[in-house]
């Protein structure tokens, strides 16, 4: 985990008032510690997503806020679901085939 | 050198390539060192004609600006992207998936916070649609956070990783660890240590210790996706009479049966020896037989060859695929 500055000198394109802005928004939140907040890689990497999205679509702290909440849901379930189809691959075949006439048949059911 | 070529050229950041040829015509003329004596010329001019070998470049210029290269025109390291983190379990920003009626399950298979694969700060707040950091001004706070994940890169061997097995690592902190090898590993697979990672924060169990596996090569043994190939030397009188000749294989030696008339480059194909593969079917090795010379031609082979020779001459070459089969 880094400090403030550490931040800031790694993130050319922010400033000390935009950090402070995206803290306040919720967009970042920060570890506290008894020496200031301190930023884990995971808020780094948001940052920077965060500046390219801000800079890309002019998008406002709210309507940025709404985007990454999705894309955590998004990468969220694609982490999930590569889990699980890591798990059904390690499973015999037979298991396959009563996994796909499950979901098969669920999915006819639901477009009725 | 400074870190900013465009200061060294005392330009802005959107000066046009007119510009900062300009720029550095107007350092070059007044600073160069055969023009100019003093060492904070040199200096300058040093920066600056470091600064327009940068920037005259448009593609160079434009990596630098997108930071991929620092400012001697060195490789910045990799950038980890956003999904490298938020794709893991425990990524602190999410809100937790609401599966319903199989939320249980859900909580089975991917654990539901302390220890497991959830993320423990998610537990409980997730109303709806906003959740944690959504309602705007909460800023930063304490609260409890899962450790984090602690990437380690482990090498292991070529019969290792197909045999499956266990693996002595060190961590850092001076702890060693048993770490399972499933058969089957492929170079490249992660293994994930649930809950050997940094430690969580507040209530948040503890990271993932994430070990990248790198398979080495062996000089007796290759792979090609499932499959197994091994090369087995064989005798000329093997090769001539035929033979039973003990082969290894991932399982152990097996007793096989090399044909009368066995070239080199012949392959036997053993079902099933090969690597555990999706599916749980195992993949097959292949066992190329290589005819090796005994390590002296002595005079009875010699002239039995000759002999041998006058009366049954053949040219393997005659054939397109040099008379393998």
């Amino acid at each position: 985990m880094i400090g403030r500055d550490e931040l800031l000198a790694a993130l050319p394109g922010l400033t000390g008032p935009a950090l402070d802005a995206l803290t306040a928004a919720g967009i970042v939140r920060p570890v506290q510690s008894p020496d200031g907040p301190r930023f884990r890689p995971i808020d780094e990497a948001r940052l920077t997503l965060a500046l390219e999205l801000e800079d890309a679509y002019a998008l406002d702290a709210e309507a940025l806020a709404l985007v990454l909440s999705l894309i955590d849901q998004v990468h969220g379930l694609r982490g999930e679901m590569r889990a699980m189809l890591s798990a059904v691959a390690a499973e015999p075949p037979e298991t396959r085939a009563r996994l796909r006439e499950i979901i098969t048949t669920t999915r006819v059911t639901l477009r009725r | 050198m400074a870190d900013d070529p465009y200061a060294a050229l005392g330009v802005a950041k959107t000066a046009s390539e007119a510009e900062i040829k300009k720029a550095y015509r107007r350092i070059a003329k007044t600073d160069h060192p055969d023009l100019n004596d003093d060492p904070a010329a040199h200096d300058r001019f040093k920066a600056a004609s470091a600064a327009y070998d940068l920037l005259k470049d448009a593609d160079q210029r434009a990596r630098f600006d997108r930071g991929e290269i620092d400012a001697q025109g060195q490789e910045r390291p990799q950038r980890r992207y956003y999904r490298d983190f938020s794709e893991g379990a425990g990524n602190p920003y999410r809100t937790e998936a609401n599966y319903g009626d199989f939320s249980d399950v859900f909580a089975d298979l991917f654990g539901d916070g302390q220890g497991g694969g959830q993320g423990g700060p998610r537990r409980g707040r997730a109303g709806g649609f906003g959740g944690g950091g959504f309602g705007g001004a909460q800023g930063a706070r304490s609260f409890d956070m899962r450790g984090q994940d602690h990437r380690y890169t482990l090498e292991v061997d070529f019969l290792t990783a197909a045999r499956g097995g266990t693996t002595r690592i060190t961590l850092p902190d001076g702890h060693s660890l048993d770490v399972q090898i499933p058969a089957g590993t492929r170079d490249g697979q992660t293994i994930r240590l649930r809950g050997k990672g940094g430690p969580g924060m507040g209530g948040g169990g503890p990271g993932d210790a994430l070990l990248a596996v790198t398979v080495a090569d062996d000089p007796d043994w290759r792979r090609e996706g499932d499959d197994i190939l091994t090369t087995l030397p064989i005798t000329i009188d093997e090769a001539v009479l035929g033979a039973k000749v003990e082969a290894q294989t991932l399982d152990g030696p097996v007793k096989l049966t090399v044909p009368r008339g066995a070239s080199s480059g012949q392959k036997l194909r053993l079902r099933g020896r090969g690597l555990a593969g999706s599916g749980g079917t195992r993949g097959d090795q292949h066992v190329e037989l290589r005819i090796v010379m005994p390590a002296r031609v002595d005079d009875e082979l010699a002239s039995f060859m000759e002999r041998w020779r006058e009366g049954h001459a053949y040219d393997p070459r005659a054939t397109p695929r040099g008379g393998r089969p």
